[in-house]
């Protein structure tokens, strides 16, 4: 068996270990999990989120899966639960704090995107800066689809909004996003 | 200078136009020079996306979600009433994922557990509770030989491992000691806890499947 994938199987049968051992109360092995699992999460949150709120959000996830653990019945693996509870709690935030309003762009809203050549590499904006730059809505979608890989429906269904409109705040976000890249 | 394709690039991009929609829109990239450019670099957007690396955060948070743990224990299960229906003892989920791991073992593990099965003893034969009783027994010494037996086979093949494959099978055997204990202490509590009893016999499972293939690895 290659090393690599002996490696893999280890890994997962330990955060499987210590996920049981978390369910049972056990905070040690729930801070392994934490250690294992937090720049995923932290990265999410800041991505979809803005910067200063990321640090609040992460924590605020990692205690409600520590509350939700018994829930956790195995189908999946367990960063992809944790995955997909930080995006509820990240998407919770956005409606419970009002932000969501007035951050989807119009489809012919200006955002810069239509520049016939990327700018000079020394004017180039980090791809993560640009990113965290783009108007919350179209953020959220390009994080949501071309990073982690969601499709338009899981997106619109997540979002409150149509598959067009997902689609269109994706075209508009790699729009943008073109001006920056690294060359 | 945009056209009335430009803005269906990225569908195109992602597989979402219908054919018809697909071959106008090639035909007019053979043609539009713009276009043509620019869904390179929506291309670029897209494979640069799937390479971002994430990072940690510039503090620890741990000791803040620590201080929440305190006032927030993990929900309980329903009431055992309700779980009684599903619930399974100990020993027959331990016979449960020990045939799992027999049917995919190796020939050496079929041989071990040919060595270590005993003959049917006759008072066993038609007492049905007591032969329940006595394969619960027989399974469990099974597994716990079974485990001894192929971590004596790990002893003597660590030599034939390299250092960091060692340290990675000792660490990993100790998280699942460290569940099994936890697991058989939980249970002494709340025999019937479905969960806990699921998760022990998978603890058992995974500590015979990774001494099971630390020794494969070393024979290999």
């Amino acid at each position: 068996m290659p090393r690599q994938v002996l490696e893999d199987t280890l890994t997962a049968d330990s955060i499987a270990a210590d996920t049981a051992l978390a369910a049972s109360g056990d905070a040690t092995a729930f801070e392994r999990l934490y250690r294992t699992h937090v720049a995923r999460v932290h990265t999410l949150v800041r991505r979809m989120l803005d910067a200063d709120e990321a640090d609040d959000v992460t924590q605020d996830v990692f205690i409600r899966a520590w509350q939700k653990l018994s829930t956790f019945r195995g189908e999946s693996a367990f960063g992809t639960w944790l995955h997909r509870l930080a995006v509820n709690v990240v998407l919770a935030r956005r409606k419970t704090v009002g932000i969501e309003r007035g951050r989807f762009i119009a489809d012919d809203q200006p955002l810069d995107e239509t520049a016939g050549k990327p700018v000079s590499p020394e004017l180039s904006m980090d791809f993560e800066e640009a990113l965290a730059s783009l108007p919350e809505g179209a953020r959220q979608v390009f994080v949501l689809h071309d990073v982690e890989g969601y499709r338009h429906e899981e997106i619109a269904r997540m979002l409150g909004v149509v598959p067009g409109t997902s689609k269109s705040q994706l075209h508009h976000a790699r729009m943008a996003l073109r001006r920056h890249l690294d060359r | 200078m945009k056209d009335i394709w430009t803005n269906r690039l990225s569908e195109y991009i992602d597989g979402e136009l219908d054919a018809s929609e697909r071959d106008a829109l090639e035909a007019h990239l053979a043609t539009c020079g713009h276009c043509y450019a620019t869904l390179a670099d929506l291309r670029d957007v897209v494979a640069r996306a799937k390479t971002l690396v994430d990072r940690e955060p510039a503090q620890d948070l741990w000791s803040g979600i620590r201080a929440g743990l305190v006032t927030s224990e993990p929900r309980r299960q329903a009431p055992v009433v309700a779980r009684r229906r599903f619930a399974f003892s100990v020993p027959q989920l331990l016979a449960a994922s020990i045939a799992l791991v027999l049917m995919s073992g190796s020939a050496m593990w079929l041989a071990l557990r040919n060595e270590q099965t005993p003959p049917p003893t006759p008072a066993a034969v038609g007492e049905t509770g007591r032969g329940n009783q006595f394969r619960e027994a027989r399974w469990k010494v099974q597994s716990d030989q079974a485990i001894a037996e192929l971590q004596d086979a790990l002893d003597q093949n660590e030599s034939k491992l390299d250092t960091a494959t060692v340290r990675i099978v000792r660490e990993n055997l100790a998280v699942i000691d460290r569940a099994i204990a936890q697991a058989q202490h939980a249970l002494r509590r709340d025999p019937g806890n479905t969960y806990l009893n699921l998760h022990l016999a998978k603890a058992m499972r995974q500590k015979i499947e990774l001494l099971r293939r630390a020794n494969a690895l070393a024979e290999s």
